[in-house]
This record gives structure tokens, sequence and C-alpha cells, in this order.
């Protein structure tokens, strides 16, 4: 089997038995992704410069006590939330509960506006930007990162049901605002 | 069906659109998506604003750039955090003798390491005593001119014996050179364009490496 072909667990075994070039074969596999996770977690490239090594140092630390219960890919972003959230509480900063996040994601310009200057993907994209938090998250996960809802539970550290009311909401809010936009979907 | 309760499946419907399109969706709630997908009018157009926003969130996504660097810093804190790779055990004295040269650094092994390539056109030169530092310097010619390669300059100050390691780990070998600049010829073993890509992205990473110019790439575009 080529390096290119081996399996995450595969390689995770071998990190175990202290193999470096297998850890940096999961950087290379994985790092942009837990990257991009974790900027969007923080909004700070910086900070997620930081947390994304970390995670795969966490990686050669946790090797050997790897059970393979969920894809590598799940454990890895579950680390990084949980290093993106330890760093964010040490910062301080200031996290949207769950009633600033039912509210309709806010924009620089308003809806009629955005839709002059661009399209309806990009008027889609920016309100995929402007979701609060928890709720980008969940459509992140999904949408680009493949994960189930069982596995975005697993990350995130929260309920099936919870995992399944975020993503309700962000839909909703993303229909809302295609539709104050001048994009009736039909739905809500 | 009432009016809620055909809203209530509905909003339960494009609850689950976003991991019916990931795949990720299995068992009574996939049956319920397409059982949706195959009844209701309106199903199809909501399938279609899902994948909008997949592409969107894809979009949203891939426009943020990873550091070009990373893997190198990372490959730093990773010896920091996990100290010198370890040394083989049991060698003889010719090995180490081998690991003597090995530890010299690269700025003053090149003209050593440029007589061996001279002088021993070998399949292959594998340190006695051990795998840990096994690299092969050579093939047979026409097998050298074959392989996919990719030029690297090494910085003068990198350890040989790291360099050795390296190459070991990953099926490299040094096909050729060094030219009077030090560039060196580095074979690589890769079936396709994808594998021959990671790994030059890997040596272009690696700290020792100084410049990495691509070469002959596989014919396969894997």
């Amino acid at each position: 089997m080529t390096a290119a072909t081996e399996t995450d667990r595969a390689l995770v075994d071998r990190v175990a038995k202290g193999d470096r070039a297998a850890v940096r074969l999961l950087f290379m596999r994985h790092h942009a992704r837990v990257y991009r996770f974790v900027v969007r977690q923080t909004g700070s490239e910086m900070m997620a410069d930081d947390i994304a090594n970390e995670v795969f140092l966490e990686l050669w630390r946790q090797a050997p006590g790897f059970e393979g219960r969920s894809e590598v890919s799940t454990w890895l972003l579950g680390i990084a939330r949980f290093k993106a959230l330890s760093l964010l509480r040490k910062k301080k900063e200031d996290w949207i509960d769950d009633d600033d996040a039912a509210q309709v994601p806010d924009s620089a310009d308003t809806p009629e506006v955005v839709t002059m200057k661009d399209d309806k993907a990009a008027a889609l994209r920016r309100f995929i930007d402007a979701l609060p938090e928890e709720h980008r998250t969940v459509i992140d996960l999904a949408y680009y990162h493949g994960q189930s809802v069982t596995e975005i539970g697993e990350v995130l550290g929260i309920p099936v049901a919870t995992v399944k009311t975020r993503m309700f909401y962000a839909r909703k809010k993303l229909g809302e605002a295609l539709k104050a936009a001048g994009y009736d979907r039909g739905w809500p | 069906m009432s009016a809620a309760e055909k809203m209530s499946r509905r909003d339960e419907m494009e609850t689950l659109l976003p991991f019916y399109l990931n795949g990720s969706l299995e068992g009574a709630e996939l049956e319920a998506v397409e059982e949706w997908l195959a009844t209701d009018p309106a199903a199809l157009a909501a399938l279609g604003e899902a994948e909008a926003e997949f592409s969107g969130t894809a979009a949203a996504n891939e426009a943020i750039r990873p550091p070009a660097d990373a893997l190198s810093r990372f490959a730093k804190a990773l010896d920091a955090e996990a100290g010198p790779a370890r040394a083989p055990a049991g060698q003889s004295w010719l090995a180490q003798a081998f690991n003597r040269f090995m530890a010299v650094p690269v700025g003053v092994a090149w003209a050593a390491a440029a007589v061996l390539l001279a002088l021993v056109v070998v399949q292959s030169f594998v340190q006695p005593g051990g795998k840990g530092n096994d690299f092969e310097i050579a093939g047979t010619e026409d097998d050298l001119a074959k392989m996919p390669f990719a030029l690297v300059k090494f910085k003068p100050e990198a350890k040989i014996s790291d360099i050795a390691v390296f190459l070991g780990e990953n099926g490299l070998k040094i096909a050729g050179g060094p030219t009077a600049d030090g560039v060196f010829r580095i074979a690589i073993a890769a079936e396709t364009a994808a594998d021959y890509e990671k790994l030059v992205s890997l040596i272009a990473a690696q700290p020792f490496a100084d410049a990495v110019i691509e070469g002959r790439k596989p014919a396969s575009g894997g």
C-alpha cells in the first residue's frame, strides 16, 4: 500500500508507534480543513494557525489511545473545537448565546443592497458567513466537512437533537434572508 | 394530512437535506427523504436550494488559505516535542563510520558525496546493521532515466543523517548530483501525479530543503 492510499486509521496506528512520517502525512491530509474550521470558529487566522498546529501535536500525543470509534477527521475536528473554545474562553471573548442565535443574521448591507451588488450565489455566501457561529458551524460541518448528524454531535459535544435544531434554524435563517433579498425559495 | 402536519414534515425534510447531500443519511431518515423527493413537487426545488448552500459553504471555506509554511513549522514543533530520532542499535564499525560521515554538515559532505556517486553506480547503498538510515543513492542508469524526479538543493547546514532518514521514510532516492550549485536529482517513486505532488510538497516543507524544482512527473493524472 502506498502512502497516498493508506487509511487514516492505519496512519494513526503508525503514529502510535512513533512514526513521524505518518503524522506528517496526516498533517498534509487534514491540516487545511482543520485550519479552515478553526478560522471559521475564531475569526482569527493567527489563532487558527497555532491551534491547528496544536491539534496535530495532540494527535502525536494521543495516538496510542485512539480507539477508532470515530473517523480520524471527526476526532481531529473535535480536538480543534475544544482547543478553540478553550483559547477563546481564556481570552474572555463573548460567545453568541441561543437567544442571539435565533435572530436574523446581521450584515453590513441590507439584503436589498447586497442583492444589487451580487447575484444570488454571492448573496447566499454572504448570508452563510453572517450566520451566528453555532449555526454556521453545523452548516460548515455538514456541507464542507461531510459530517453526519452523529459526528457533528461528537465534534461539538451536543446531543443529536440539538444538531438537528441548529441545522433547522440555520437553514430557516438563510431562507428568510434570501426571501428578504428577493429570492423566495418557498421555505420557510 | 393537515397543513400543520405537512409543514412539520417539510421542516424535518429541510433539516435532513444537508445530510442527504453529504451522503451521511441512512436508515429510516434516508428512506423518508427519498420518498419525499419522489412524491412532493416542491422537494426537488428544495434540493436545488440545498445544493446552492453546499456550493456556497464550500466556496467560503476554500477561500481561506492555510499558511504555506505550516508543515515546515509543524515539523519543527514535532521535533521539539519528540526529540531526535532514535539511532539503530547494534551497529558494526562500518555502520558507525557511515554514521560519522552522515553527521557531517551537508556543506562539507557534498564533495565526498559527489565522489561517492561518481565512483559507485550501484543498485542500492544500504547501511549495514539496521534499517534506521537506509537510503538508496542510485539505481541503474536505465532506471534513473525513467523515474519521476525533482531537483533539490539542500541548505548548507543540513545534516546528511537527517536527509537520509527522510529519504528512507519516504522511499526517495538520490539519483544524481550534486551539480556545481549543489543541486541533487531526487528520484520519486510515485505512480500518480497526485502522489508526486504530495512528495514534492513534503520535500519542500523540510527544514533542510533550500529549494525544490519539479522535474518529470508520472504519466498518470491520479
